[in-house]
């Protein structure tokens, strides 16, 4: 029996709910890690979604100004799913804006590493990966464009999955990169995040991009073998690489075998990832028009194009410029060389991965530096952040299953790597993690809602 | 002279492209969902039946169908566009290269495809009211070359298209508009959103003189977008922004690529059928065309009845039927015939007394009650006929025989009333 | 891309800065785009499709039946409404 499941049958009572929901108030002041907190939860398993996933009737806004107050009148699936089985809604988690960044600080209220308040807590699910690092008995329902669930995961030192593209419904999520959006989970242990998983993946009459897993898959065993892809680790932080090296020698010593090999392909990733998110990303951010939902103008009498403008300027400085580059990629006299080109190189990588995923599990550092201080973060230039997804962005681009996990501390500091299967191996990585997480224990910095 | 079309035609399902809502309802934003309603989050999913309708139009039309069709994002700015792009086609159309035949020539269609209705929207003084139950409407987009060359070509074509898509169940009369595109020398003048086809032709007429007049005096026509007028019949130059924005396209990344390797409607050419039966039965084509391009019904009786009728009486029939206003199926149809056939002066009381069910005279003017007076005559002047009639059954036909023939009335209708009479 | 041209692509973006975000903007946007100019070298052959999704997924289509949303007031609640339309801005 799940841990999850033991949870639901001992149904702690209304004063534990009351005591989490005070105690995660008062905390979520110092971290941000919440846009709201349901305080009347009373029972169930604590869930919390990304605020870009629609829960109906509860204010929705993707971290952007221009959806405050927007109430969905309807629920994605993954809630309808999730609710339906037991668990309650806790709240909508922090996110970079539409999902716009790697550090979790293009929100309104900037997300704080639990370890370390003055440190990012890594985007864009940012809220979703403290969740999880600071409550006993929780999961976070997050989503990953470029390695925003992994990204986060490794710097609040939690399990971020992300399952293949396809497998689990998108309907309700607030959409970035239609090609590239996957919703996942956050949580702290391999367990809880497979009883999560069983619930919400499967085909949606309401999206037709929906596959789900196929059958059979959950009795999946991990791999023996592990592949290490080595160009992309020659400009990562001496700390990082010394401790997956480390990390390395663990698994050979406990009878993995670990192959090394070079794929230069992976070189264009980051720009391939960026061409393709920002051309869909700059057709999804059209609908904010200031009048249907949301931030709604005062002045209707403005003529449209002026009206949709202003609408416009509640966007922030990260979502402003990928509208205008998104824009112009897609742009005739450009499309071909950008936008069309770059999915071909999508397609050339995704086969290269794919192989490589094939010999057995690819494993790398989730992040290539320690989670930043937000005021360092806060000098990269755009391109310098962008440049920060180096090893979450290939997977990601190529829609292949991924879990980061904790594996190593740093002066306290969480470092988090990632296991990589070939599509459909969720369950595979699933058994690897849970195989680690008996000979490693995850610390964390606070533990509410204990029982 | 070079006329091209852009007609949309409005599908008939009974969902919408994209999500459930049901289509074509009155009542204001009754019909919405967040799918057609463009909230975010939500996702499309292609209607089956506008994919094989869409399929169905462009093999009609004698256009290649790829193996596979798929959708991109066109993206503009405007109030009753939900989502800020339209789900349309670019690449991968539902059908290409076709062409419709209008006799004296062919002409070519450039592409077909399928996409979503904006919203209907309103203009007031400071503000706009948008309905979005239209939002998300199956849409026909076709395109044709500019290879109509007349007026005249204009009507043929636009009559025959029209008659290819009543057969597939389009309501023409509503859910078919027309984008013309005229040019008489160098300049395009399009002239948007015509609806009807007598419309579509008085304002191709206004155009080509506008134009010519423009010509003779030496100006060139500006390249321009103008809308019909039809109180006045004319056309004139449209507030609409002309912008040279482009669309910005990329694939529809929520929608993967459909095989076009299913089960296709087959067309009905209402012209070709007219052609045949004119040449087969030597007929007026124009007639019968006329009778059968737009009523399915008419097109069924003819059918049932070519082999074993006159096609002067199918005809005119069907041209009572149509003047009345009046329906019948296959069997009250037949009735209707028999009394053509014989001469009789069919008018709507006797039309309404077939469509239910009654029995009508074969003469004009012989009342059921003349009937009787002529059947009481013959039995009193036969009077073992009743006995005979008792003894044997069947002689009551001689009864019905004479009668009918004496006064030439329907033998049916005879025999009712001389039962009727020997039971009182 | 010139100045003008980027102030062009404001425009068809409908994206109003200051003088000195757009400069700014410019900025990044011309570093940004010198990153992506990187991948001119990668040698792709015309044969190559383009991957317009990740991975390979079957059609899926929609069955032609009436289902309507229920909770159409929902929708209508987060908007301006008069007499049953909703109100958009001046054209």
């Amino acid at each position: 029996m799940s841990r999850i499941q033991e949870f639901m049958d001992a149904d702690p009572g209304k004063d534990y709910y009351a005591k989490l929901v005070e105690e995660l108030s008062e905390l979520n002041t110092k971290l941000n890690a919440f846009n709201n907190i349901n305080m009347s939860l009373e029972s169930g398993y604590p869930v919390s979604f990304k605020d870009n996933i629609c829960v109906k009737g509860v204010e929705t806004t993707a971290s952007s100004k221009v959806l405050k107050g927007y109430k969905p009148p309807f629920n994605a699936t993954v809630v309808e799913r999730l609710l339906s089985k037991g668990f309650g809604f806790l709240g909508k988690t922090n996110m970079d804006e539409f999902g716009f960044g790697s550090f979790g600080l293009n929100s309104e209220k900037p997300a704080r590493n639990p370890f370390d308040k003055e440190r990012v807590a890594g985007g864009s699910s940012s809220g979703a990966a403290i969740a999880a690092a600071i409550m006993e008995n929780h999961v976070a329902i997050a989503e990953s464009t470029g390695g925003s669930i992994a990204a986060p995961a490794s710097f609040c030192g939690v399990v971020g999955f992300t399952p293949t593209y396809g497998v689990v419904s998108r309907y309700g999520l607030i959409d970035y990169g239609n090609s590239l959006d996957k919703i996942g989970i956050m949580g702290r242990s391999a367990d809880d995040i497979r009883h999560v998983f069983g619930i919400i993946n499967g085909k949606d009459r309401y999206d037709a991009t929906c596959t789900g897993m196929p059958e059979g898959s959950e009795s999946q065993r991990s791999s023996r073998k592990l592949v290490v892809i080595e160009n992309l680790l020659k400009d990562i932080d001496a700390a990082i690489s010394k401790s997956f090296e480390r990390t390395i020698a663990k698994l050979e010593n406990s009878g993995f075998e670990v192959e090394r090999i070079n794929l230069k392909e992976l070189d264009s990733a980051i720009a391939v990832y960026y061409i393709i998110a920002m051309a869909e990303a700059s057709t999804n951010l059209a609908k904010y028009t200031g009048f249907k939902y949301g931030n709604i103008l005062d002045d209707f009498s403005k003529e449209y194009n002026e009206f949709f403008t202003e609408a416009r300027e509640k966007f922030g400085n990260e979502a402003k410029r990928r509208i205008v580059l998104g824009t112009y990629i897609r742009s005739a006299s450009v499309r071909e060389k950008y936008y069309y080109k770059a999915l071909q190189i999508r397609r050339r990588i995704g086969e290269r991965l794919k192989e490589a995923a094939g010999k057995g599990h690819i494993i790398m550092p989730t992040m290539p530096m320690l989670p930043p201080k937000i005021s360092e973060a806060n000098k990269l230039s755009p391109l310098q952040t962008y440049m920060v997804d180096i090893l979450t962005v290939p997977a990601n681009l190529t829609g292949l299953p991924h879990i980061s996990f904790p594996t190593d501390y740093s002066n306290g500091l969480p470092i988090g790597t990632q296991v990589i299967g070939a599509p459909y191996e969720e369950y595979k990585l699933l058994d690897f993690v849970g195989e680690w997480e008996k000979v490693f224990k995850y610390r964390f910095a606070y533990n509410l809602g204990s029982l | 002279m070079k006329i091209g079309l852009e007609v949309h035609v409005a599908l008939p399902t009974k969902s919408k492209l994209f999500c459930s809502c049901k289509t074509y309802v009155e009542e204001p934003n009754t019909s919405i969902c967040p799918i057609c309603m463009g909230m975010p989050g939500s996702k499309p999913k292609l209607n089956k039946e506008a994919l094989k309708i869409g399929l169905s139009v462009a093999r009609a039309l004698n256009c290649k169908i790829n193996e596979k069709i798929g959708f991109v994002r066109k993206v503009y700015f405007y109030p009753d566009l939900p989502k800020s792009y339209q789900i349309s086609q670019l690449y991968d159309p539902v059908g290409f290269d076709g062409s419709i035949d209008i006799g004296s020539k062919s002409i070519g269609i450039r592409r077909i495809q399928l996409e979503e209705d904006p919203a209907r929207i309103y203009r007031e003084d400071d503000y706009t009211l948008l309905d979005f139950n239209r939002s998300g409407t199956p849409l026909l987009e076709i395109v044709t070359e500019p290879d109509i060359g007349s007026e005249e070509e204009l009507r043929e074509f636009y009559a025959e298209l029209r008659s290819i898509l009543y057969y597939f169940g389009v309501e023409i009369d509503r859910e078919m508009k027309a984008d013309l595109n005229i040019s008489l020398s160098k300049s395009r003048v399009e002239v948007k959103n015509v609806t009807g086809i007598k419309n579509l032709i008085d304002a191709a007429r206004y155009e080509i003189n506008r134009q010519s007049a423009m010509l003779e005096r030496g100006e060139e026509p500006q390249v321009e977008t103008r809308s019909y007028i039809p109180e006045s019949m004319t056309t004139v130059h449209t507030r609409e922004k002309e912008t040279d924005e482009e669309y910005g396209y990329i694939f529809e990344p929520d929608l993967t690529f459909y095989s076009t390797n299913i089960k296709l409607v087959e067309p009905v050419y209402a012209s070709a059928i007219a052609k045949a039966y004119a040449e087969k039965y030597n007929y007026s084509e124009k007639t019968i065309k006329e009778l059968i391009a737009y009523d399915r019904t008419a097109l069924e009786l003819l059918k049932s009845s070519a082999e074993s009728h006159r096609m002067q009486d199918i005809i005119a029939s069907l041209e009572l039927l149509k003047k009345y206003k009046i329906e019948l199926d296959a069997a009250k149809f037949k009735k209707l015939l028999e009394l053509v056939e014989g001469h009789v002066n069919i008018d709507y009381a006797k039309l309404s007394a077939i469509a239910e069910g009654k029995e009508v005279a074969k003469e004009s003017g012989i009342s059921e009650e003349r009937i009787e007076e002529e059947i009481k005559r013959f039995i009193k002047e036969n009077p073992g006929i009743v006995e005979e009639i008792k003894e044997n059954p069947k002689s009551i036909n001689r009864i019905v025989g004479r009668v009918s023939k004496s006064i030439g009335a329907d033998p049916r209708l005879v025999l009712k009333l001389v039962e009727k009479v020997l039971s009182q | 891309m010139d100045y003008k041209e980027f102030e062009r692509l404001l425009e068809v973006c409908r994206i109003r800065l200051s003088k000195g975000e757009k400069e700014g903007m410019k900025k990044d946007i011309d570093e940004i785009l010198e990153y992506f100019n990187k991948i001119e070298k990668d040698k792709v052959g015309k044969d190559v499709k383009p991957a317009y999704q990740p991975i390979d997924l079957p059609e899926q289509l929609r069955e032609d039946e009436v289902i309507p949303f229920e909770d159409v007031d929902d929708i209508l609640a987060n908007t301006k409404t008069y007499r049953f339309y909703i109100v958009g801005p001046k054209i």
